[in-house]
């Protein structure tokens, strides 16, 4: 079932793509189909213990598979993502109008987000995780930018991706440390890990929580992600997308909580980000921007109290997870219906909505009051929760977290008192544009979503308790409705008045919007990246071929640096060699060393071709030493084509070789001493532990008598490697023929050279080439010839 | 394992490396030859000892030396062969077309670092083999390329 329906979505989302431009706005209905689905199939499985399972190989037995697992926590998930996807995509149908040509794209672009959040949340294997992150942080990309003109929303996409793909990086590199140090790699299998291992994997992958959930100071891609249309702000960047960092904490929570390190870095980012996060909401005045920023702050206050780790602040986390994507799902799509009818977001423009636009305004007041937490609605219930969790810590996590929470929770009523106020509250009425249908229903449904969830809090319950436990791993008690005259009741008292006074006292007229420094400081180490990246290629990548050489010479040498260190750490790491098999060997071998420094000492091309056909006649020799006769036979053949092949393409060309400078040449030789040892060190290493001794017995006999033939190498080529011998006279048959081809084609090349030495040039290339290009057939017909007789 | 037959692969595989790196096409088609060579060699030292041929009634099987490498062995000779013919060929179709046989830098490379730079010009004149890490290597190279081409 959870393949079909991922595939489904995917179908679906292939069929919008292709046809979207014909269906228009209707794409967007059809993409809630889907959503829709899912939704329905995450309702059937309320009460179900058993958790669903999907597993779906991908290469037998190399332990790649998409393994999908949904228990009560991603069950949760699965609604949210799922269910306001549904809502979102009827929202779109009344934002976008028909005249919009790129509504098909938007709407296969933001189905394809749908998809790949349901695969994160649904992912059990890291392997599938990781991938489906990094789906949603492309999909993000291509929404923001759905825009493709405005250039500040080219910008917006792309810090958007580089922030949160760079940290996609960081959770694949993290994932792989930890899974690597718990010797599992699936989510539900993992286990507490301890090491130095898990602890750089626990940073790793909290840091990639923490660009993904917009946390303090990776927080700027966020409000700027703003500029998107306004159903992807409600969906991608305060229901689903921006949960997933949060997911990924609650998820290894329970595994990597032990860790001092994750803890740490977990409780900074998230006190930080609620505080920054609620004063930059303060401060802002466009609508959309002080929802963004209490974003920030409410993915702060969740992953503080899922590293808190408590089971009550756990249960606290789970019911704000649901709550917060209720409220703030309802408000951001409020605040796009006031723009799309009153054409502006500024709160300062905006004013005296509450009795032109009724529905709206009691709606954003449920859902507004959920999130400043005042009962009864379900965003009380999850603040009380989480005020009673906090003030049951002790010590200095005691007053961190509590400066946090509470703090935090303050500003939140301050904001909050001053968006619904300034939309709302007195003011010249802001003239507005007709009502358009889909707009208004999904809000009003999600804002009264959390007005049912405090009073079906029982019911509700079921479903956040097990799913808190699961994380928890601890019985985690209960939700209240009304939590009694207890201490969390007045400070949450204190909270609810000091915020109100804050948001009235602030009003509308705060000093000047704050300039964004976060969010340059973001571009300005993307740019950075880019220009310094740009730089690397250009020294890597500078056009001379010699120094590539060199490059790829040397780390290829250094390859050889632990056979050297194996080498250097054995005692009898050289007893299995011996000086020379016979005296006359050592004489040999000396000569071809000798042949071949003479051909670097030789300044002239004639005398090189002598050279390298000296170096190949002495290794002929060895090879007859060494007992290898069809070898030296080889060797003594095609030594003499290539140096008649070399004089003849070269001999005539200038004698001397260039000469060239001496530093340059001092930096070659020292790389060609180094490769030359790093062979010969891991030749002696490969050598230093035969694995058995060659069947010469059994490979002699079985010559004679099934090969028929009396030389064995002979046999081999012949009978075992008959097809690669074959291959192999191919190959000569299309060298000749590229031979040919290159020789030929000197006689039309001259008109490219000078003019006046295109006549001598020219009458030398051909006369040359013609004779080359016979040579070289006949060179090669004598080779498979050669082959074939041995 | 014979430590003369270890110095010819180390000494062909260093010669031939200092060739591959060098700036003249014929050299580099020198280094391209010798490092085949130190493969073949390297091939048959990983092989086992020396000993007689391996031919059936000639010697005795276990004074033989091994044939599997061998057999192995050359097919390694007779590709490498074909594709230093084949280097040679295009070292020489390198020769015809531009006059001289030297390793030109790829001017297209270095519009990566600057875009701005003027496209490879037609006419592969000796200027333009001027390298800018290696001055020295360059001048050398600009001076034969305009001075002892041609025969």
């Amino acid at each position: 079932m959870i393949a079909g329906l991922l595939l489904g979505h995917g179908a679906v989302c292939l069929a919008l793509a292709l046809a979207g431009r014909r269906l228009g706005r209707r794409s967007l209905l059809i993409a809630a189909a889907p959503p829709a689905a899912a939704t329905i199939w995450g309702v059937s499985r309320l009460g179900v213990d058993e958790p669903a399972q999907a597993h779906l190989v991908w290469a037998e037995g190399l332990d790649l598979a998409m393994t999908f697992r949904v228990d009560d926590f991603v069950e949760i998930m699965t609604l949210i993502v799922s269910g306001i996807g549904v809502a979102v995509f009827v929202y779109a149908y009344g934002y976008f109008t028909d005249d919009d040509g790129s509504v098909g794209r938007f709407a296969a672009t933001l189905l394809a987000f749908s998809t790949a959040m349901l695969g994160l949340v649904w992912s059990d294997s890291v392997w599938s995780l990781f991938v489906f992150w990094e789906m949603t942080s492309v999909t993000s990309f291509l929404l923001v930018g759905h825009k493709n003109t405005d250039p500040g929303a080219l910008v917006a996409a792309r810090r958007a991706l580089m922030v949160t793909g760079g940290g996609g990086l960081a959770l694949l590199a993290g994932l792989l440390l930890v899974s690597h140090a718990a010797d599992a790699t699936l989510l539900s299998e993992i286990g507490p890990t301890e090491g130095a291992s898990a602890t750089v994997g626990a940073v790793l992958v909290m840091l990639a929580a923490a660009t993904k959930s917009a946390q303090v100071p990776f927080h700027a891609w966020l409000p700027g992600a703003m500029v998107a249309p306004t159903p992807v702000s409600a969906y991608l960047h305060s229901a689903t997308m921006v949960k997933a960092g949060v997911v990924l904490v609650a998820v290894l929570g329970p595994v990597l909580g032990a860790l001092d390190a994750w803890k740490t870095l977990g409780l900074a980012f998230g006190i930080v980000s609620i505080v920054w996060g609620a004063v930059g909401a303060l401060r802002q005045r466009d609508a959309k921007l002080i929802l963004a920023w209490g974003t920030v702050s409410q993915l702060g206050l969740l992953i503080t109290l899922f590293c808190v780790g408590t089971p009550k602040a756990t249960l606290a986390a789970v019911t704000l997870l649901v709550s917060h994507a209720l409220f703030k799902g309802a408000l951001f799509l409020i605040v796009g219906e006031v723009d799309v009818r009153a054409g502006t977001r500024d709160i300062d423009q905006l004013g005296g909505l509450a009795r032109s636009m009724p529905g709206a305004c009691a709606a954003a007041l449920l859902a507004g009051l959920s999130m400043a937490g005042v009962p009864p609605l379900l965003g009380f219930v999850a603040k009380e929760t989480a005020i009673e969790a906090t003030l049951a810590l002790a010590g200095i996590e005691l007053w961190l977290v509590g400066a946090g929470v509470i703090g935090g929770s303050v500003l939140t009523v301050a904001y909050t008192v001053r968006l619904l106020a300034g939309m709302f509250g007195s003011g010249p009425a802001t003239p507005l544009r007709p009502h358009r249908s889909g707009l208004a229903a999904p809000s009003r449904v999600l804002a009264l979503a959390g007005v049912a969830g405090y009073f079906a809090l029982g019911p509700l319950e079921e479903l956040i308790g097990p799913a808190a436990e699961r994380l928890a791993a601890d019985s985690v008690g209960h939700l209240h409705q009304w939590p009694g005259l207890t201490l969390g009741f007045w400070v949450s008292v204190a909270v609810l008045t000091l915020g109100a006074a804050g948001g009235m006292a602030a009003g509308r007229r705060l000093p000047s919007v704050p300039k964004g420094h976060a969010a340059r400081l973001t571009d300005a180490v993307i740019d950075f990246t880019l220009v310094s990246g740009r730089e690397l290629c250009a020294r890597l990548q500078h056009g001379s071929l010699p120094v590539y050489l060199v490059t790829m010479a040397t780390t290829v040498a250094l390859a050889a640096v632990p056979f050297a260190v194996h080498l250097a750490s054995d005692s009898d790491s050289f007893d299995h060699l011996i000086w020379w098999h016979s005296p006359l060997q050592a004489v040999v071998a000396l000569a071809a060393v000798a042949a071949s420094l003479g051909l670097a000492a030789v300044g002239t091309r004639l005398g090189a071709g002598l050279a390298l056909g000296a170096t190949g006649l002495s290794l002929a020799a060895l090879f007859v030493i060494h007992g290898a006769a069809d070898l030296a036979l080889t060797q003594l053949l095609v030594e003499a084509a290539i140096v008649v092949g070399f004089v003849l393409a070269f001999g005539h060309l200038s004698r001397r070789f260039p000469q060239v400078g001496l530093r340059w040449r001092a930096v070659r030789m020292a790389v060609a001493g180094l490769g030359g040892a790093a062979v010969v060190a891991g030749l002696v290493a490969a050598s230093h532990e035969p694995v058995a001794e060659p069947p010469l017995d059994e490979m002699a006999t079985q010559a004679a008598e099934q090969g028929g033939g009396n030389n064995v190498v002979n046999v081999i080529l012949t009978d075992i490697r008959a097809l690669d011998t074959l291959g192999e006279v191919f190959v000569l048959a299309v060298v000749a023929l590229g031979v040919l081809a290159l020789a030929r084609a000197s006689r039309h090349g001259g008109s490219v050279h000078e003019a006046d030495e295109v006549g001598e040039v020219g009458e030398v290339g051909e006369t040359a080439g013609t004779g080359e290009a016979a040579r070289g057939v006949a060179v090669a017909r004598a080779a498979g010839a050669g082959d074939g007789s041995r | 394992m014979s430590s003369a037959l270890l110095l010819v692969v180390g000494g062909l595989t260093a010669v031939g490396l200092y060739f591959l790196t060098g700036r003249s096409l014929s050299r580099v088609v020198l280094g391209y030859s010798l490092l085949g060579h130190a493969a073949v060699v390297a091939l048959v030292v990983a092989g086992g000892s020396a000993g007689e041929a391996p031919i059936v009634g000639q010697a005795e099987p276990q004074d033989m030396s091994n044939p599997l490498p061998q057999a192995l062995t050359l097919t390694a000779i007779v590709i490498s062969f074909g594709l230093t013919l084949f280097l040679l060929a295009l070292a020489k179709r390198q020769r015809v077309l531009s006059g001289d046989d030297l390793v030109e830098d790829d001017l297209e490379d270095r519009r990566i670092a600057d875009p701005d730079a003027p496209p490879a010009p037609d006419d592969a004149g000796g200027a333009d083999h001027a390298e800018s890490e290696h001055p020295a290597d360059a001048a050398a190279a600009g001076a034969v390329a305009s001075g002892t081409e041609g025969t």
